[in-house]
């Protein structure tokens, strides 16, 4: 596994973040809403929400850590220690989906702050 | 340059484009004094349901073009870019030009079903960039 195949592998569990969300939505709006072209303000709430704020934190993470790798990878700099801070960062935000949909406080917050962390040393390791 | 970098940096202006499509009537309707202002307090006109849409389109082309831009510079950085990714980045940017119209004149169901072209073109990539 290298630094380029963590970043399609995130990009695969954003695209799945979408329709987990989009599936909630289904329920919640019906398909006859989602459809059209929701002139009318309509809001989900309960799990589909947490997903929708988990679907837009992933997007912030996303713009973050891809440049980070593709810096790394274009320097050639990568290392041991980028692939290992990499991999942190996939985990913790495969963990932060289902964490953030059932709604467990704290547990959220750390493994937020572990993705973030690993992203900041990956801009550090790029320097 | 990949034939995959090409059409991100198309998908790129394509985002210029949305920007201008929505920003021109956004003003026009909301004043300048209010897009220029903090924006604290929400707007005393509203938007027409055609500008409305061409701001949900913006935002939709946005979050599209990061994970196409992922798959694209995936593709080239780790030379794996075939004739096939080279035909689902251009499928993914026709999609997504024809979006913008089906979301302003409200097309139902087109517009989803052009968002779902669009979204597994660059599944697609993305796996055939692991495989």
């Amino acid at each position: 596994m290298t630094e380029t195949t963590i970043l399609a592998a995130y990009g695969l569990l954003v695209m799945l973040t979408i329709l987990l969300q989009v599936l909630g939505g289904m329920q919640q709006l019906s398909v006859g809403y989602l459809l059209s072209s929701r002139d009318e303000t309509r809001t989900v709430d309960g799990m589909t929400a947490r997903l929708k704020r988990a679907l837009d934190n992933s997007i912030t993470a996303m713009a973050l850590f891809a440049p980070a790798i593709l810096l790394l990878v274009f320097l050639e700099r990568t290392s041991p220690a980028t692939l290992l801070a990499a991999q942190v960062f996939l985990i913790a935000r495969i963990v932060y989906v289902p964490v953030y949909a059932f709604g467990i406080p704290v547990v959220r917050t750390f493994v937020w702050l572990a993705g973030f962390a690993a992203t900041a040393i990956l801009y550090f390791l790029a320097l | 340059m990949t034939p995959e970098l090409t059409v991100l940096t198309l998908a790129a202006l394509l985002q210029v484009v949305i920007f201008v499509l929505y920003a021109i009537p956004a003003n026009r309707e909301l004043g300048p004094g209010y897009t220029m202002s903090a924006r604290d307090r929400e707007p005393s006109n509203s938007l027409s349901n055609k500008t409305a849409r061409l701001g949900r389109t913006m935002d939709n082309t946005f979050e599209a073009l990061i994970l196409f831009g992922i798959a694209a510079t995936v593709i080239t950085l780790s030379n794996q870019s075939t004739g096939y990714t080279t035909l689902l980045s251009w499928v993914f940017l026709v999609a997504r030009v024809a979006y913008i119209p089906a979301y302003a004149l409200g097309l139902r169901p087109h517009r989803s079903l052009i968002w779902a072209v669009g979204f597994t073109a660059t599944v697609l990539m993305l796996i055939a960039a692991l495989v």
